[in-house]
């Protein structure tokens, strides 16, 4: 003690020069703080982005330690310590201000993603993740410049981590476009969880869920389609955007085949025909009034049945011909009625004619009856959306056995959608309006085409 | 094939709804039985339909009778009995067949749990089916709207053993006590004698057969075989030919069941003898682009058949938007339409008229080629082929009229 006092009296002003020259700066810098902050205040208060805060709230602690630290190495500058003891010491500080700098630009970092993945409505993890790389990156550099500051060589741990930064990125080289697209698709809010979106690849539902990866969405067969994020970023999509109002219970389409089964049985004249006609069942009666619907669709409506055909062509009795073809099918509400009506038109025709012309030989009628397999497909409908979009893709054989089959042959009276609409959506008008358009006068393509055109309609 | 190459060309849902039935079919074997592995329509179509059949899960198989030279002229002589012209068969010939079907029967492991027997030449190896029981169905592949009645009396004691018959046409079924199903063959858009051919080819095809390219070309692609009538259709040409410069092409293959076809093609070849405007021309086997090239190439094709069992090269050549003329017989009125897909006609003359109608008219031939191939693709091609077999082998298992699945 009494030789550091004596030290200090005979070499004061190499103690006292520091020390002023510290107190001196200690003053200014904490008063150019003082002044910086309070403009900087005023400025924040005046400023919309709520960023330059952030700014103000993580740097004014740090900045005093800053003021001292700089107080601090002004002098040690002018200090008359020896070389030896300035460089450890000036590391020492330079060590204090790089581990403030690190603590603030970390907070920083951290505060001003937060505030960025709010404000755009980027789900969590995105963010988190963002903040996480951010704050690797600061203790990195970070430790980096520690390291170089107490003059340990950086060159080859450098390498080391540019070797392993590649190694990674080619590990992750299929994810790393994903998380970027995810980021992006989160960013841009183009698509949300619940809208209903359709790729050009033909994929298409409701979005269920959206990670930094993936996007699931439910399809209409209800299984779940998952779908990288970088393929929906680079694909076409078109987004019907949120849910419509849901059914009680959904629509399910069934699709139904009919296999044509011979009954071996022929008629040559209108007498014969009369005969079996009244014994055949419906599925016979059906056949004839319904096969040229999906056989020749490609024509434009052909509202003949097979019976009025025959009559006409083979027959030469054209009279009696355009009076079976006028049977309205749509009219009536059954197989039974159909046959019974046309049963009676040609039971008159032959009261009034009762020796009625033969078919030339290989012009016999034939009856055939329709064996139809009914079984569902995967499509399920839960909205409106769901609804229009699986009548893009399902197969005539479907439209007809919602439109066709199920009113006449299932004697369901009224076809399958509109039924649904009325009572599962409570669509009452539009589900009239489709009850009201008489399938028969369309090509089915037609059809589809009509009742696409009334739903998105109803839709809009 | 892939089945998913027929995408394209019948939609998406076309092949769902295929999917969605042969899952139905799910652990069954379907064992296709017929005479041949080559030559002929049914060879033809289960060479592909096979493979698309496993391709969707369908256990499906193909297995071959074996008969000897003789065998096969006494089927032959059953095909034209069936087809209603009149043959004479002997005892020893029913015995002949007896006898093969016999030895077939000891031979062949009939292990499918359907087993699908097409054409007459293996009918009788359903005896087998009390001993074994499975479901069995006769595939017939001829028209039998008349058949000689001593031939089909020999049939018919075996196709009432059947579970099922199939036929290609509603004229063909007949009175019998078991389920008759109406299944129309089919043509393959995919295969080479359908594909698109670029023009270079069919330049090529023309060169080769040294076929002019100036005038319209008449076609009729068929074996050559009385049924199909070639001699008839080189009448009708005599008759075009006296007003429209054209020429006619007669292009047919032979069958290995088919010893007939040499005799029928000198008698041809006789009749056009010094006509420098008819080309016969019989095609070795597997020249299917050939064909392709020469109907693409034809500016009206012709099937002058007598009897048909279906005649799919009508459905070949309207697939290939051409303007059909063809006999009101066996299957053909059910691709042709007449007036909407094509011309009907019913002899010599009516079809030298329809032809000329044709050349005479490019438009109405046009409109007419254009609805043909609309109704070829709506019906008559392999993939609704390939529904019927699945339809009717989930029928053969439900005998009710509507089935839910």
């Amino acid at each position: 003690m009494e030789t550091a006092l004596s030290w200090l009296a005979e070499n004061w002003p190499d103690a006292i020069i520091p020390l002023a020259v510290f107190l001196a700066s200690l003053i200014a810098t904490f008063w150019l703080r003082r002044g910086a902050y309070d403009r900087l205040d005023r400025w924040a208060k005046k400023s919309r982005w709520p960023g330059d805060e952030i700014v103000v709230q993580a740097t004014k602690t740090a900045s005093a330690l800053w003021c001292l630290l700089l107080s601090a190495y002004l002098a040690l500058a002018v200090s008359g310590l020896p070389a030896g003891w300035k460089g450890p010491v000036g590391k020492g500080l330079g060590t204090l201000l790089l581990l403030s700098v690190t603590l603030v630009a970390l907070s920083l970092a951290s505060r001003f993603i937060q505030f960025y993945g709010d404000r755009l409505k980027i789900p969590q993890r995105p963010v988190s993740m963002a903040g996480q790389i951010v704050r690797v990156v600061i203790l990195v550099t970070a430790a980096l410049e520690l390291l170089h500051i107490w003059g340990v060589p950086t060159s080859p741990i450098l390498l080391v981590m540019g070797v392993a930064v590649l190694a990674g990125a080619l590990a992750f080289r299929d994810v790393l476009p994903s998380a970027f697209a995810g980021f992006q698709l989160s960013a841009s809010g183009h698509i949300k969880v619940g809208d209903y979106i359709k790729l050009e690849t033909g994929e298409e539902g409701y979005v269920t869920e959206m990670d930094w990866r993936h996007t699931r969405i439910r399809a209409m067969d209800e299984s779940t389609i998952i779908i990288p994020n970088s393929r929906l970023l680079q694909s076409t999509v078109i987004n019907y955007g949120r849910p419509l109002k849901k059914a009680s219970e959904p629509f399910r389409f069934y699709t139904r085949a009919h296999l044509k089964e011979l009954t071996g049985l022929k008629a040559s004249n209108l007498r014969q025909m009369v005969e079996i006609l009244k014994d055949s069942p419906d599925s016979v009666v059906y056949y004839h009034t319904h096969h040229f619907l999906e056989e020749h669709n490609y024509l434009t409506p052909e509202p003949a049945n097979d019976f009025a055909l025959w009559v006409s062509d083979a027959l030469g009795d054209e009279v009696l011909g355009e009076r079976l073809a006028s049977v309205d099918v749509f009219d009536l509400p059954s197989l039974g009625a159909i046959k019974e009506r046309l049963v009676n038109i040609m039971e008159e025709h032959l009261s009034r004619q009762p020796n009625g012309r033969e078919a030339p030989e290989g012009r016999e009628f034939h009856f055939i009856k329709s064996v139809s397999v009914i079984l569902p497909t995967p499509y399920v409908a839960h909205d409106l959306r769901e609804f229009v979009e699986a009548l893009r893709k399902l197969s005539l054989g479907s439209l007809y056995y919602h439109v066709f089959e199920s009113r006449l042959r299932l004697g369901r009276g009224l076809n399958d959608f509109s039924t649904w609409l009325e009572e599962r959506l409570e669509e009452k008008e539009l589900a009239e309006r489709i009850a009201r358009l008489d399938p028969y006068t369309y090509t089915l393509e037609g059809l589809r085409s009509s009742l696409i055109q009334l739903i998105e309609k109803r839709i809009k | 094939m892939r089945l998913a190459d027929y995408e394209p060309i019948v939609g998406r849902s076309t092949l769902e709804e295929l999917r969605l039935l042969a899952a139905q079919l799910s652990g069954k074997v379907i064992q296709n039985i017929n005479s041949t592995f080559t030559g002929g329509g049914v060879a033809e179509i289960l060479s592909r339909m096979v493979p698309l059949l496993r391709q969707m899960g369908v256990d499906a198989r193909w297995s071959v009778i074996k008969g000897n030279q003789e065998f096969f002229q006494v089927t032959k002589k059953f095909h034209n009995a069936l087809h209603g012209r009149e043959e004479r068969l002997s005892p020893q010939e029913f015995s002949l067949f007896m006898e093969t079907n016999q030895k077939n029967m000891e031979e062949l492991d009939l292990y499918g749990d359907f087993i699908f027997v097409h054409d007459p030449q293996p009918i009788a190896l359903v005896t087998k089916k009390k001993e074994l029981g499975k479901r069995w169905v006769w595939r017939c592949h001829i028209d039998v709207s008349r058949p000689d009645e001593e031939v089909w009396a020999f049939l018919r004691p075996f196709i009432v053993e059947y579970d099922a018959a199939v036929f290609s046409a509603p004229a063909f079924s007949q009175q019998l006590p078991i389920r008759q199903v109406l299944i129309s063959p089919s043509i393959d858009p995919l295969s080479d004698k359908n594909r698109e051919l670029p023009q270079e080819t069919i330049d090529t095809v023309l060169e080769k057969y040294q076929l002019p390219r100036e005038k319209p070309i008449i076609t009729q692609v068929s074996r050559f075989d009385y049924l199909k009538d070639p001699v008839g259709v080189v009448q009708a040409f005599e008759m075009v030919r006296k007003s429209i410069d054209c020429c006619l092409v007669l292009a047919g293959g032979t069958a290995s069941d088919d010893p007939e076809s040499d005799r029928v093609l000198a008698e041809v070849r006789e009749r056009a003898e010094g006509n420098p405007d008819v080309h016969i021309l019989p095609i070795p086997p597997n020249s299917d682009i050939d064909i392709n090239a020469l109907q693409r190439a034809s500016t009206v094709i012709v099937q002058k058949s007598l009897k048909e069992g279906f005649g799919l090269t009508v459905s070949e050549a309207l697939w290939k938007g051409k303007p059909v003329v063809a006999s009101a017989v066996g299957g053909i009125p059910l691709q042709v339409k007449n007036k909407f897909t094509g011309l009907l006609s019913h002899g010599v003359e009516g079809t030298a008229y329809a032809i000329k109608q044709l050349l005479t008219n490019p438009e109405y031939a046009r409109w007419l080629g254009e609805n043909g191939r609309h109704h070829v693709k709506e019906n008559f091609l392999i993939t609704r082929h390939l529904r019927d077999y699945l339809l009717l082998f989930i029928a053969l298992e439900h005998p009710e009229d509507v089935v839910y699945l």
